[in-house]
């Protein structure tokens, strides 16, 4: 009798808290090796049907069942890889919009499996670009022009076509350590250990079933550029154990492959629940940002494999604010970036209490404040939702009372204020750039101040959120406002230089003249009222010591925005401020 | 039992010490159940990406 894939109500606990250990891990892989196995089985169904075309995928297929009788551990490695979960669903997808799927990819899987365990096999593979890829391991270099190849072994020695005769012990990923072998390319394996613990990870940039993130995998590597990502590595390991090793232990289980990404300028990395196991990322700039991304990234692997074994939350409903995004989110991203920022938050706690340089100390405390506040309001934005299943509930009430466990943190007065302007700044520009107010609801507000009645009860206008109601460009402004923790040193640089790219208003407001640039604000908008300036004014305003028009400018600015603009289509001049005290 | 120790069960078959070749012979099953749900799973949300990007 076949049973079901189960998680104790401890492991659930501990993951809802943002924790997890090496053991969780251990049952999250257990249940993707299983979805791997259900997903091949899937493919194994449509090769059947395909005829000649899945030729080479139903002799992968019998090697393996062959294999598996030898060594069930050997073809586990192999299926559990995310590799593996990649390339199935790119099947899926495939057959899903009636391509033909890469069928032929299970021969080069059933490959490495025989060779890694090393049992005499012989197998048809074809030849792409001049290699035969064995996943996990590396990737056979054919010199000659053919589209296919026979691989014969006696599990001693590899032989591909006439002229490749390999020792089957070489064909290993490339630790470093071992010289270079003919024919044979080594997926690059970085041995990172500190203080005793080691994590093994394969740098992966050749299988193409794994290129499936927001930025292309880097299509070659120098051996330069393979030696930095094992520095990188190296380095951000030695950080996670020294100071992380609640993360540490838990992505040593559950990461065996990195997939290096294309820089585009900044840090990005990525995820995906097809390919469990698996962080892509462009190279961080330092040993912490490469910690971070881990930990960033390594959350995001967990809830993907918690939500393949226990449905969270049903698909649909409205997109949501999400504090780090500049775009509105569905739910379930609402949901992943959450739990990602509840693991970040942690890592920053630990990480201000032992940086020493001022600089990173106010960058790590900054880091803290900024997320830790996301994660109480983006819970509470989830259990509104009435998405959540009762299971998601659970899960998400347990990750808001961890955020709220945080607040007692004493924190540095400067920290904790220029985190909250980052976080104000991002929901400012949010509501400018995607709320979208009911016309009349504005109209009829506009004539009621007008007309000078009190704001009283009057109802506010619907909204609704759309991808670009309002063209918002304050990423100068924002970028400023960020870089005094992130780059403390070219904020003050720029600020001896005037703020050449700021306007005239937020030149004022960066310079801590917060009078001076409300003053200016309102010459601003009066003369051409957009966004940014609208924005500068409502951060302004959190400057100064009057706190009785705070909530209405983080709350209302849409609104006040729309009014303003509404009065003036009918000539009429209104201040923002005024405006705003009427709803105070 | 203790709350603790209640198992949540999940929709995945535990297919681990299965040989691959009896997976075609299961049918109609807790194997086609986890099928179904997962294949419903992918329609509805399709495969989400995960993506961050540190600018600003």
């Amino acid at each position: 009798m076949i049973t079901t894939h189960s998680l104790s109500a401890d492991a659930f606990a501990a993951l809802a808290s943002g924790a997890g250990d090496a053991e969780i891990v251990g049952n999250l892989r257990d249940a993707q090796l299983s979805k791997h196995l259900m997903l091949l089985h899937l493919v194994a169904e449509a090769a059947d049907k395909a005829g000649p075309a899945a030729t080479a995928f139903r002799a992968g297929f019998r090697l393996l069942t062959e294999l598996q009788a030898v060594d069930p551990g050997g073809v586990a490695w192999l299926v559990g890889l995310p590799h593996i979960g990649s390339w199935t669903h790119d099947c899926l997808a495939c057959l899903d919009e009636g391509s033909l799927p890469d069928f032929d990819y299970l021969a080069y899987a059933a490959a490495a499996a025989a060779v890694r365990i090393g049992v005499p096999f012989e197998l048809d593979v074809p030849v792409r670009d001049g290699c035969v890829l064995l996943p996990g391991l590396g990737s056979l270099l054919v010199t000659d022009r053919c589209e296919w190849i026979r691989l014969r072994s006696d599990g001693e020695r590899l032989r591909a076509g006439e002229r490749i005769d390999l020792p089957s012990a070489a064909l290993i990923p490339d630790d470093g350590s071992g010289g270079e072998v003919a024919h044979w390319r080594g997926t690059p394996l970085i041995r990172a250990v500190a203080d005793g613990r080691a994590w093994q990870v394969l740098l992966e940039f050749c299988d193409r079933h794994l290129d499936r993130f927001a930025l292309p995998m880097l299509p070659a590597m120098t051996a330069a550029e393979v030696t930095n990502w094992r520095h990188r590595i190296q380095a951000g390991w030695e950080v996670l154990v020294r100071h992380h090793g609640w993360a540490a232990e838990a992505i040593a289980a559950g990461v065996p492959v990195i997939v290096p990404l294309a820089a585009r300028g900044d840090l990005d990395s990525a995820t995906s629940p097809a390919a469990f196991g698996a962080i892509a990322t462009s190279l961080p700039p330092s040993a912490v940002s490469m910690a971070e991304t881990l930990v960033h990234e390594f959350q995001h692997t967990k809830l993907s494999g918690l939500m393949d074994m226990l449905p969270l939350i049903e698909p649909g409903g409205q997109k949501a604010y999400a504090p780090w995004r500049e775009d509105p989110r569905p739910l379930g991203g609402l949901l992943q970036g959450t739990y990602a920022f509840a693991g970040i938050v942690c890592f920053w706690n630990a990480q201000r209490r032992v940086e020493t340089e001022p600089d990173d100390i106010l960058r790590a405390d900054v880091l803290y404040e900024r997320w830790r506040l996301t994660i109480e309001p983006a819970a509470s934005s989830l259990l509104g939702s009435g998405l959540l299943t009762a299971t998601g509930a659970r899960f998400v009430t347990r990750l808001g009372e961890q955020g709220r466990a945080l607040q007692a943190e004493p924190l540095p007065a400067a920290a904790r204020e220029i985190a909250r302007e980052v976080a104000l700044d991002n929901w400012l520009t949010w509501q400018l750039r995607h709320t979208a107010l009911d016309a009349s609801g504005v109209a009829r507000l506009a004539a009621a101040y007008r007309r000078g009645e009190p704001f009283g009860d009057q109802a506010l206008p619907d909204t609704r959120i759309e991808d670009d109601t309002r063209k918002v460009d304050s990423v100068a402004l924002s970028r400023v406002l960020n870089m005094r923790y992130q780059d403390p040193r070219r904020y003050q640089r720029l600020g001896a230089s005037g703020w050449p790219d700021l306007s005239a208003a937020d030149r004022l407001l960066a310079g801590g003249n917060a009078s001076a640039a409300a003053a200016a604000y309102r010459t601003a908008i009066d003369s051409d009222s957009q966004p940014e300036a609208w924005i500068g004014l409502a951060l302004t305003i959190h400057r100064l010591p009057d706190m009785s028009l705070r909530p209405v400018f983080a709350m209302h600015l849409p609104i006040l925005f729309d009014m303003h603009a509404r009065l003036a289509d009918q000539g009429i001049h209104s201040d923002p401020l005024e405006l705003a005290a009427w709803f105070a | 039992m203790s709350l603790q120790k209640q198992e949540l069960n999940s929709a995945i078959a535990d297919l681990r010490d299965l040989p691959l070749e009896r997976l075609a012979e299961l049918g109609d099953s807790v194997l086609a159940r986890s099928i179904d749900l997962y294949l419903q799973r992918l329609k509805e949300t399709g495969v989400p990406l995960s993506s961050f990007s540190a600018r600003i």
